[in-house]
């Protein structure tokens, strides 16, 4: 039965159909299907078949990256009231957009797919000086900080990832807190985030949620 | 001697000049080339226009820009707040829209020619038609009426009005998107424009799905395109990819040039234009600032011999990073000029 839900689900999703998706989520939980398994074992798989579609080359898009994420966090908020008990986070993360930088959507995207990963994430919000970013990963005991840039400018410049990278090595934190970033320039140049030194980079917000639980694990080895 | 429109009317007409068309788009460039903050050589029109004259000299390609910053459709509409950068472009600061009762709100300018953050794009446009006019393409850029509604309200609550919001709303929106997508282009072109880039992210199925394109997108793309005219319009999504969308939009709005993604496959995009309009093959200058010489120069190779086989294709830049250093444009310019010669 899981696996015909997760098709129906996908299929609502890759339609950009909120109701439809939400519809076949409420209709299993009525059938007898556990909210864990409603996370564990459809939204979360869901997700990896997105990711997998994409470095497929399926023609998967920005709206349905959005949908992705939205429905991800609204059913994971329905769900977690009604898990038998809540689970320990998978990780801490902070996120924003790089100083200069007004974007939301790729870190709305982001926050939406971690939540269903158990990830507690702080929306740091917008044109975030890199020493916030610092300072509150410390505060919140992050093992990632995310930051998100939708320009060449800001991705590159001297107040985003690299004023980051170079702040947690001054106060030798590198081994404890990893830096992803992502945004439209690093698509056009998949290298880019060597360039800026960050720990990792992903293709879009979906494909996020995977590389920052790796990155989890990381810290934690 | 060929100027920049001679190339770019062979081109369209699929006749040879000497080369095929370049456009290089330099924007924020023309603050170093003056040597002024951003912030204050944004400030005037002539600023831009002596900028964008000097540069086309000094690399010898086909266009001049009359484009400031995006947001500056915003401000038409109302945006106060504009963010600065030292190397980069301007960003909205301060979204117009921030509820939904703000659009019932929202006011068309009754001519935006009048209107103060048009005044200085007018006087950058009377000095490049005084000074560039008939002999280099005046290219100017606005949003469909699908787009501006995320500078207005940002992407991220553009697309969940869109997607997920009450359609009269949505409609509401678009409409007046689309009342001043439809001044603009009158004014462009009254002050004159020769190239109007109809930038459309939405236009392309890596934003939307097929379904959402057909639904949305393309009847928009069919009332902003029927109400102005094809005339030197360009198809572009904001360097998003559109080779699966090309066929449906040449045969429903028959817009005759599409500037392609550096993303999207060169010689597939020509092959679904077949002559039907101009193929504009566009480097992925994301990368330019560490590219080679060599490297730079093999890149340009295999764009134009994707494309240029059988004209009526422009070699183009997208909007080129402040940082990228000027021996790369030039490596990048000299590649072009050379491989794209007709012999």
């Amino acid at each position: 039965m899981l696996d015909r839900i997760i098709k129906v689900y996908n299929e609502a999703i890759f339609d950009t159909d909120r109701d439809r998706a939400l519809q076949i989520v409420h209709d299993a939980v009525a059938k007898g299907v556990s909210p864990e398994d409603i996370i564990f074992k459809v939204v979360l798989p869901a997700m990896d078949i997105m990711i997998k579609s994409i470095s497929e080359n399926f023609d998967a898009n920005l709206a349905q990256h959005f949908m992705t994420a939205q429905i991800a966090d609204t059913v994971t908020s329905e769900m977690l009231a009604r898990f038998k008990t809540i689970p320990s986070p998978a990780g801490r993360m902070v996120i924003g957009t790089a100083r200069g930088d007004m974007h939301s959507l790729g870190k709305r995207i982001v926050i939406g797919c971690l939540k269903a990963r158990m990830v507690e994430v702080t929306d740091l919000g917008l044109n975030v000086a890199p020493e916030h970013f610092v300072e509150e990963a410390v505060a919140r005991d992050a093992g990632v900080i995310g930051i998100s840039a939708m320009m060449s400018h800001t991705a590159r410049g001297d107040q985003g990832c690299l004023r980051v990278r170079q702040l947690l090595k001054e106060r030798g934190l590198e081994n404890r807190i990893k830096i992803i970033v992502g945004g439209a320039p690093y698509r056009f140049d998949t290298e880019l985030y060597k360039i800026v030194q960050a720990d990792a980079w992903a293709i879009d917000g979906v494909a996020a949620g995977k590389v920052i639980v790796d990155l989890f694990q990381e810290v934690q080895s | 001697m060929n100027t920049g429109m001679d190339r770019l009317s062979a081109a369209i007409n699929g006749v040879k000049s000497d080369r095929i068309p370049v456009f290089c788009n330099l924007i924020d460039q023309g603050a170093r080339e003056l040597g002024m903050p951003l912030k204050e050589y944004y400030a005037k029109g002539e600023h831009v226009a002596e900028a964008q004259l000097r540069m086309r000299v000094k690399y010898g390609y086909d266009n001049v820009w009359s484009l400031f910053y995006v947001g500056k459709e915003a401000e038409l509409l109302g945006c106060a707040n504009i963010l600065y950068a030292k190397d980069g472009p301007p960003n909205v600061e301060d979204f117009v829209i921030k509820t939904y009762d703000d659009i019932a709100r929202l006011e068309v300018p009754a001519d935006i020619t009048a209107h103060p953050a048009f005044a200085e794009e007018a006087e950058c446009l009377r000095i490049l038609k005084r000074e560039a006019g008939g002999k280099y393409p005046i290219c100017a850029y606005i949003s469909s009426s699908m787009t501006l509604p995320a500078m207005l309200m940002g992407m991220e609550k553009w697309l969940e009005l869109l997607l997920f919001g009450p359609a009269a709303v949505r409609d509401e929106l678009i409409r007046k998107c689309h009342e001043i997508f439809v001044k603009e282009i009158k004014a462009y072109r009254d002050n004159g424009a020769d190239v109007l880039v109809y930038s459309n992210p939405f236009g392309s199925t890596d934003t939307v799905p097929m379904k959402n394109f057909l639904e949305h997108s393309l009847p928009w793309i069919e009332k902003d395109i029927t109400a102005v005219g094809t005339d030197g319009i360009v198809y572009y999504c904001g360097m998003s990819r559109f080779n699966k969308v090309i066929d449906i939009v040449l045969e429903r709005v028959g817009i005759g040039a599409y500037y392609l993604s550096p993303l999207d496959d060169i010689a597939e995009g020509k092959k679904i234009i077949a002559g039907r309009g101009l193929t504009c093959g566009v480097i992925n200058d994301l990368k330019l600032a560490e590219w080679t010489h060599d490297e730079i120069r093999a890149e340009v190779k295999r764009l134009i011999n994707a494309g240029m086989p059988g004209g009526k294709f422009l070699f183009g830049t997208g909007v080129m990073p402040y940082n990228i250093p000027e021996e790369n444009i030039r490596t990048m310019l000299e590649a072009a000029y050379e491989y794209g010669q007709w012999k």
